[in-house]
């Protein structure tokens, strides 16, 4: 009976797939360095078998023997592993492997094979790698104090404890009430009995004699051997609880190590990939957005210009429009309906109404933000034209020049927009811009009619334009009048006084 | 003026570029959320009766009979950014508490990650007595309880969508079975094999359904209440049914039952030797009956 590590089953994630090639990897070349030597051969092959099957294949594989067998059906697992692999997890695994990451899992299946290996239950547990077992000695004042009467908070002692796993051998201090505390491998043999609760820390914990109190141990297993007696809890933190056929009379919990600890290992796309579907989406609006303007540009030219011209000459007028037609759009498109329903041949109108509706408020939007890029276009290109950095323009080039810019504010967020904050701000830029344009578009849809009025287009010439008169007529303001030979120096009156003093 | 564009467009890539590069900037060390897996089991030491109060915030969760040598076992794969777990027994009256409750209180907190759902499994000793209590949140649950001992059951369920079943005869006699629906999806499905002298239900808003076939080995008391929602009766036509109704605006088709007033019996409720009788109150929703045999 397992108490740990048997949680539901979870589709295997990036990070932990990419752990497992790294761990295969690394035991499989640690195992042809010892390949010359059977002893160490056999129990690599133990090891790496563990990692991929169950204990149960394990034990058959090893009891047959069959070298072949279970090479091959490492490699098979290794290229299972591998064909998995998604970039993010390739990325995952040149980082673990760089830094000589080894996690929890694998060291706890390390020292599982170990066990195996050892095969006799009485034999001396195997010393955990890396840390002499010894007892910790307890802290002085203001120092680690842990009271494991109760065990009801697995995750505020774990946090507690945390440094007792970070800390140098040596250095290691705390003090249990009533119990003691073990740094390393702890073996409780057979014939012995202990009072008190016992922490482990870094280690495992054999019982096999007999344990009154509360166990607890972290970053190691507790493993209670058959004929063992814990009257009390057990608990393991980022290890587990093994019962081999012991007596628990308490509560057995395990909390088992972080899964993942950042979001690409947990499956998530990485930052590059997300970026990359985001320019393709883009991409792919802007050339959808270029093939409508095209198309308008073809077939309806002479709208395009006088929503555009619309936008040029009246841009605050359209704005405002725009706005008031987009807060009007789904009221009056509510009195529509109800007007329709008043009468029989409006209920069977209605579909079509709510068609066609629908139909024109997304032309009138999506069009006046094509002419809005046309506008723009147009007015960097005739500034070019005036600079004789250009000779020839057409609506084309306007619409295109338009969207680029239009569409440049997206490009910047699908290429920076996971960058924290700075990202947000370009979408909340790119929002805002597509926002007011939007409106302007759809406000000069509205003020044109849809291209058909060119009233706020600028395009009626004031009649006086139509003549040349202005040329070469006498100014009627502005020009002093020339004065007549003889008459008198001083100005007269600029009024005109009516009266028998001026006869 | 045109020599230093090149220029300032480098130096303009070069500093995105180093955003772009910088650690601090990966959003996954931003959005790092953390997974653990909690276990608690308890060894069966001669125990005939658990009282099993399980409070599940969020997720996903499992209920099974467990193996025979323990009495209860959790396993739990929770957030620990926005939950812990629960665990506790008290030895004197039998009672397990277990769970995931929700950490703080007020504050801005991230949302949950739906890439990462938790889960729970709960197995339950197939020998003792159980009285269950079970409270659910927002969670989708698949409650087995055939061939358990339950003795009684309440399950108080929030925006959730839940099936239970008595796949089998409950092992039992059971007191009372209390379900509280809230905005939810309830099915509960063979309550013939519950064994429960009186059944109740409440359900405030969504969809409930109660399935009533089973190996009936007694008569039972059923009163439902659904406020807003459409409620199903599955009814076995070996029990004879009598249904009392007190709706208000909802619809009700009472196919295969007479009419008396307001109540409707099937045709062999005088002779049946299995008696089901319902008294159902609703507001606002419909009332449907099917037939299972």
């Amino acid at each position: 009976m397992r108490a740990g590590n048997a949680g539901p089953a979870r589709p295997r994630s990036g990070g932990v797939r990419a752990r497992r090639v790294g761990a295969l990897l690394t035991t499989l070349a640690a195992c042809s360095l010892l390949a010359a030597r059977p002893a160490d051969a056999a129990s690599c092959r133990s090891t790496t078998h563990s990692r991929t099957t169950t204990d149960a294949t394990t034990a058959a594989a090893d009891a047959g023997g069959n070298r072949l067998t279970s090479t091959v059906h490492e490699v098979w697992s290794l290229v299972s592993d591998v064909s998995e692999l998604r970039p993010g997890d390739v990325v995952t695994l040149v980082r673990q492997m760089r830094a000589g990451a080894r996690d929890a899992r694998v060291a706890r299946e390390g020292r599982q094979a170990a066990s195996r290996v050892a095969a006799d239950s009485q034999a001396p547990a195997a010393a955990h790698p890396g840390v002499p077992a010894q007892a910790i000695p307890p802290a002085g004042p203001g120092g680690l104090t842990v009271d494991l009467g109760t065990l009801d908070r697995p995750t505020l002692l774990e946090s507690r404890l945390r440094p007792l796993t970070e800390l140098p051998a040596s250095e290691v201090r705390v003090t249990v009430p009533g119990g003691e505390a073990r740094l390393g491998d702890f073996r409780l043999a057979a014939d012995q009995t202990l009072a008190g609760p016992l922490l482990v820390v870094r280690g495992d914990a054999d019982i096999y004699g007999r344990l009154h109190g509360n166990l607890v141990t972290l970053n190691g297993d507790a493993i209670v051997h058959p004929g063992a007696v814990v009257t009390g809890d057990v608990l393991a933190l980022r290890g587990e609880v093994r019962d081999l056929g012991g007596e628990i009379t308490g509560e057995i919990r395990t909390l088992g190590a972080p899964l993942t600890t950042a979001g690409a290992e947990r499956g998530e796309t990485p930052a590059g990939t997300r970026a990359l579907g985001r320019i393709a989406g883009v991409l792919g609006l802007f050339l959808t957005a270029a093939a409508l303007g095209l198309g308008l540009v073809v077939f309806g030219r002479r709208n395009l210009e006088i929503v555009s011209d619309t936008i040029t000459h009246s841009f605050g007028r359209a704005f405002l429009t725009g706005l008031v037609g987009q807060l009007l759009l789904v009221p009056t498109f509510g009195m529509l309906v109800v007007g329709l329903v008043l009468s029989v041949v409006g209920i069977l109108l209605l579909p079509f109404a709510i068609v066609i509706y629908g139909l024109l408020a997304v032309i009138g939007i999506v069009g006046g933000y094509l002419a809005v890029a046309h506008a723009m276009g147009e007015t960097y290109t005739r500034r070019r034209l005036a600079r004789g950095d250009l000779t020839t323009a057409n609506s084309a080039r306007y619409l295109m020049l338009g969207l680029g810019a239009l569409f440049a504010l997206w490009a910047a967020w699908a290429a920076f927009g996971w960058v924290p904050v700075a990202g947000d701000l370009i979408q909340l830029a790119a929002v805002l811009v597509t926002w007011l344009l939007g409106t302007v578009g759809f406000g000069a849809a509205l003020l044109s009619r849809a291209g058909l009025r060119e009233q706020f287009a600028g395009r009626l010439i004031p009649p006086e334009a139509l003549t040349d008169e202005y040329l070469w007529a006498t100014p009627q303001f502005g020009v002093p009048a020339v004065r007549r030979p003889g008459a008198p120096t001083t100005p007269g009156a600029r009024t005109p006084t009516h009266g028998p003093e001026r006869r | 003026m045109s020599a230093r564009r090149p220029a300032r467009a480098a130096a303009a890539l070069a500093l995105l570029g180093l955003a772009s590069a910088s650690p601090a900037a990966r959003p996954a060390a931003l959005a790092a959320q953390t997974l653990r897996t909690f276990t608690v089991a308890r060894q069966l030491h001669g125990e005939t009766r658990l009282v099993t109060r399980l409070d599940y915030a969020a997720g996903t969760l499992r209920v099974r009979p467990g193996a025979a040598g323990d009495l209860y076992r959790m396993e739990v794969t929770y957030d620990e950014q926005r939950f812990r777990p629960v665990s506790a027994y008290d030895a004197p009256s039998g009672t397990a508490t277990l769970g995931l409750a929700p950490l703080g209180g007020s504050g801005l907190r991230p949302p949950a990650d739906p890439t990462t759902p938790q889960l729970a499994r709960l197995d339950l000793s197939p020998t003792a007595d159980l009285a269950l209590d079970l409270t659910l949140g927002a969670v989708e649950g698949d409650i087995e309880l055939g061939g358990l001992h339950v003795t009684s059951l309440a399950v108080s369920t929030g925006a959730s969508r839940t099936v239970l079943h008595f796949s089998a005869p409950n092992a039992a006699r059971c007191s009372s079975a209390t379900f509280n629906s809230g905005a939810a999806e309830l099915v509960v499905v063979g309550l013939g094999n519950s064994r429960c002298d009186a059944i109740s239900f409440e359900g405030g808003m969504g969809r409930a359904t109660l399935d009533f076939s089973g190996a009936w080995s007694a008569s039972a008391r059923v009163a439902a209440r659904m406020r807003v929602g459409e409620l199903t009766l599955r009814l076995p036509r070996s029990v004879g049914v009598r249904l009392t109704l007190d709706k208000f605006l909802s619809t009700f088709r009472p196919a295969g039952l007479t009419a008396r007033g307001t109540t409707y019996e099937s045709a062999n409720y005088a002779t049946a030797a299995r008696r089901l009788d319902l008294a159902l109150t609703t507001a606002v929703g419909s009332i449907k009956v099917e037939w299972v045999d």
